[in-house]
């Protein structure tokens, strides 16, 4: 069982040295973000086949949603994957202070981007932009009511999808409740990474608070950058294909 | 540590975010310009070039493990095969059944139960009395 | 090797250090009593619904009593028994004992993984209880969408069971990377090590798939959002690509594993070195990357495009190749070998015999034209079960017969091993062969009747086959219980083998270095490779059975 290298307190019983365990939960980590690569995947495949299907549907409700927000979360995250690069650097040089005050800046952008989440959520919860059979928004740039009877006639002639001859309504977009859906599962799968996120940071926080990591150990904290980032990197696609459909 | 993790240079992390920041507004700025079809195309560039840029520096895959570039490049080779193969059929249908050649496009029920709303997502339940109440003139 | 009284079954000793212990062997035991209890409970099933069809006429269950059936039948198989069985079981005991490793890389994870088994199979008690499930397990939309059975309740268990196979695969891969032991390279890898290194990599990247599928379904049911119910603007269709996106991996998932142990079991009890390794363990790659390009296979009926119709077949057929590969490999590992007839050897042997059967009719099926003839038809059915049953399932009991006095230090009644083999062997062909002729007589599964289906004359050659069937499926599944009872008897305490025997006079890690059972550490000492795991040409090793 001995083995000549130095057996540290966060040695595990079951690796020779410090530098397997720490390639081993690299590599064990990046397994897990293939897994989570591929979970969103299953819905960006939705996505992109729905886009493909409807792209004129896509690209009106696109319109509902707001820029600006989906601008400032982009910028909030980019922000905090460098703190939480710069968490990491600083951990290396044994700046156990910094290191803190970088992950706390972190957490406070995760904690700012789920509240601009939230407020737009809100937002499109009361307007009833909602997922599914829940949607109820039917504002002037969904439909619009048809009282000329001649356009009706020509609608009808032409056999116009848009148009619907019960009620006399010119839809602008078929189904929208589909582009709600997938922004609402892609963007909630997104949020709730960025909550699970923000739960790892503290416990993060706390370990580094307590000394537990530290130059010579810090593996925690580098698996949890990977996941950070990749929490980054996802947003950094859903950015330009929900809110910037050209 | 019997041997030292790579340290990546502050100056480095900045200069990243800075780029990432740069292609943020580039991007945001692209889709105001109509370039057709090339605008999806475009985003999706700057977006792959921004997520490389993540992998490559925060995610410190330079400097790992080649086995970890592998996965995650594998990743994203299989998530191909499966949104490729999977649109040679979404993309290709209808050549013996041409009805099942449009995806279904027919508007789903409940929209026409829904009464029309404003931009806030209030119902014009009053203008709609009233339009009805026109229809009834005709 | 002798000396010790410690090993890892009563060392430490209490309930919760079983239910808490990261040891890699007890949670190998732990997964193969639950996936045996649960391919008891699916044996169970099968058998009613082979009862039920030995006459036409709906009079043991009712159609929907049926439909349960076949549902949880399949569900219960492959997410609580067959998935799990080989890598959850076999894999986790025997993995670190292979690699010369004290453990698997994430301990911690693996008791999550087992848990997290746990979980997903109480929800399916809990589907059972509440009046079971009638969607197929399959999960087809725009059905399963509509269906007034527990589905949530399915879905759910399959959900979670996704991720307990995810963290096994995870764990796994990391394993098979980083724990080797010094001097251990690749090639010098035990086979069974490259399978479950396959399966990993495939585990790991089709579940996410389904977990996200269900997740899809289950918001389909709770919100309706319309990505797969036709009536909202979605396309069931598209459902069946995402379920098959992982599902067809999945078969993988189950049958690599099982070639994992043919590798092992046909050169041990051959005694000669296996026949071109490298084949075998790159075909086993090559498989398990094929295999994520065929899914739409299973789709050739559903109106998918014509293009990808022709795609999913041409690729399908590239499957043969490296499955080819590995059969002639084994026989030719056989050839002038000292092939002695023990009772995992005649495990293998019947498995060489009905995967080659499962394995050319899926050719058949391959091949759109002759598919949307046979699709949905039993032969199908037997296909799948020639696969699955005579490819999986009797390679676990080989590999459960030949690791049996690893694990435990006990060996069980040869003789009896051997009649329950060869009782496998002959229920098997007596149950499945004679479906394949009910499929190309045009035979649809899932009916639980089938009085009404033709003119009396065809409906009483059903009946005539379907007879047959059910009554060799008897002898099937009593080969099958006797075989596990005879295992499990020889636990008895009384019964007692030589710490340091070596029953078969196997080459790899975990015969040769350590004691059986295994330490709880598994090695007393840091192993030291002196020989490769099949060099029976170079190391002279005699089988020892000392009581």
């Amino acid at each position: 069982m001995s083995h000549d290298k130095s057996s540290p307190d966060h040695l595990y019983h079951h690796f020779y040295d410090v530098d397997q365990q720490y390639e081993t939960s690299k590599l064990g980590m990046w397994a897990f973000i293939l897994t989570e690569v591929l979970t969103f995947g299953g819905l960006f495949v939705a996505y992109t086949i729905y886009r493909a299907w409807h792209p004129d549907m896509f690209f009106n409700a696109n319109l509902l949603l707001d820029v600006n927000k989906g601008l400032i979360n982009t910028i909030v995250l980019i922000a905090s994957s460098l703190t939480m690069a710069l968490a990491i650097w600083a951990i290396q040089l044994n700046k156990r202070k910094l290191s803190l005050l970088m992950l706390f800046i972190t957490f406070l952008c995760a904690l700012g981007f789920l509240g601009i989440k939230y407020v737009e959520y809100e937002h499109k919860f009361h307007l009833g932009q909602l997922p599914g059979e829940y949607y109820s928004y039917m504002g002037p740039e969904v439909v619009q009511q048809i009282h000329d009877q001649e356009k009706i006639d020509s609608y009808i002639a032409s056999n116009n999808i848009f148009f619907d001859k019960e009620t006399n309504r010119l839809y602008t977009m078929n189904n929208p409740h589909i582009f709600f859906s997938i922004y609402f599962i892609m963007t909630g799968l997104h949020g709730l990474h960025v909550a699970i996120g923000m739960g790892l940071i503290a416990w993060l926080m706390v370990l580094t608070a307590r000394g537990r990591l530290h130059a010579g150990y810090y593996t925690h904290m580098e698996a949890v950058g990977i996941f950070w980032h990749l929490v980054d990197l996802i947003w950094i696609f859903l950015f330009p294909l929900f809110y910037l459909i050209g | 540590m019997s041997e030292e993790h790579h340290i990546t240079p502050l100056k480095t992390y900045l200069l990243v975010a800075g780029t990432l920041f740069f292609l943020t507004a580039v991007t945001v700025w692209a889709s105001y310009i109509d370039l057709g079809s090339f605008n999806i195309v475009l985003a999706l560039l700057i977006a792959g070039t921004k997520a490389g840029i993540v992998a490559t520096f925060f995610m410190h895959l330079l400097w790992d493990d080649k086995k970890n570039a592998t996965i995650f490049v594998g990743s994203l080779m299989f998530l191909a095969i499966f949104i490729g193969i999977t649109m040679t059929d979404t993309e290709f249908r209808g050549a013996v059944n041409p009805e099942i050649k449009d995806p279904i496009n027919k508007r789903a029920a409940f929209y026409n139960s829904l009464p029309l709303t404003d931009d806030h997502g209030y119902p014009l339940d009053k203008e709609k009395n009233h339009h009805e109440g026109d229809k009834d003139h005709h | 090797m002798s000396g010790t009284n410690q090993n890892y079954l009563t060392h430490p000793k209490g309930i919760m250090s079983w239910l808490l212990t990261l040891d890699h062997k007890r949670i190998g035991l732990m997964y193969l009593f639950g996936g045996l209890f649960f391919f008891f409970i699916g044996g169970l099933l099968a058998l009613g619904m082979r009862y039920a069809l030995a006459t036409p006429e709906a009079d043991f269950v009712t159609n929907d009593q049926y439909n349960s059936m076949y549902t949880l039948h399949g569900a219960i198989m492959i997410f609580l028994f067959i998935i799990p069985a080989i890598p959850g079981a076999l894999g986790n005991i025997l993995l670190p004992l292979m690699l010369g490793a004290k453990d698997v890389a994430f301990p911690r994870l693996n008791l999550a993984s087992f848990y997290l088994y746990t979980i997903g199979a109480i929800f399916f008690i809990y589907v059972m209880i509440s009046g079971g499930v009638d969607t197929g397990w399959t999960f087809y939309t725009p059905y399963s969408t509509e269906s007034h059975t527990n589905v949530m309740g399915t879905t759910m268990g399959v959900f979670i069971i996704g991720f307990s196979s995810i963290l096994t695969g995870l764990n796994f891969i990391a394993t098979v990377h980083k724990m080797r032991t010094p001097g251990l390279t690749w090639y010098k890898l035990p086979l069974f090590v490259w399978a479950l290194y396959g399966t990993s990599l495939v585990q790991i990247t089709a579940t996410p798939v389904i977990a996200i599928t269900m997740v899809l379904l289950m918001l389909e049911r709770l919100l309706g959002i319309g990505i797969f119910d036709p009536a909202l603007g979605g396309d069931p269709v598209l459902f069946q690509h995402f379920f098959w996106f992982y599902s067809h991996p999945a078969v993988y998932i189950m049958i690599l594993p099982a070639f994992g142990i043919i590798s092992e079991i046909i050169p041990v009890h051959s005694r000669k070195k296996v026949w071109g390794y490298k084949f075998i363990a790159y075909s086993t790659l090559s498989i398990a990357f094929i295999g994520f390009l065929v899914w739409g296979h299973h789709m050739f009926t559903s109106g998918q495009s014509v293009l990808s119709q022709i795609i999913f077949s041409f690729i399908t057929y590239f499957v043969g190749i490296p499955t080819g590969v590995k059969i002639f490999s084994w026989m030719l590992t056989m050839y002038r070998g000292q092939v002695s007839f023990t009772p995992p050897m005649l495990y293998a042997l019947s498995f060489l015999f009905l995967f080659t059967i499962g394995g050319l009719t899926g050719i058949f099926l391959g091949a759109v034209a002759l598919d949307i003839h046979l699709h949905d038809t039993y032969f199908v059915v037997a296909h799948f079960h020639y696969v699955m049953q005579g490819g999986t399932i009797v390679a676990f009991l080989g590999g459960l017969h030949h690791w049996w006095p690893k694990s435990f230090g006990k060996m069980y009644n040869q003789t009896i091993a051997n009649i329950c083999a060869i009782g496998v062997f002959i229920g098997f062909n007596g149950t499945f062969f004679p479906q394949f002729l009910l499929g190309l007589r045009g035979m649809p599964r899932r009916y639980a009747t089938y009085d009404a289906l033709g003119s009396e004359e065809l409906v009483a050659q059903y009946a005539a086959t379907h007879g047959s069937s059910t009554f060799f499926s008897g002898i099937l599944g009593l080969s099958i219980f006797i075989g596990v009872m005879n295992l499990l008897w020889s636990l008895r305490k009384s019964n007692k083998l030589d710490p340091g025997t070596n029953p078969w006079g196997a080459l790899t890690m975990e015969w040769t270095h350590t004691t059986s059972p295994p330490h709880p550490h598994n090695f007393e000492e840091e192993p030291v490779l002196e020989h490769g795991p099949y060099d029976y040409d170079k190391v002279i090793v005699q089988p020892t059975l000392k009581k």
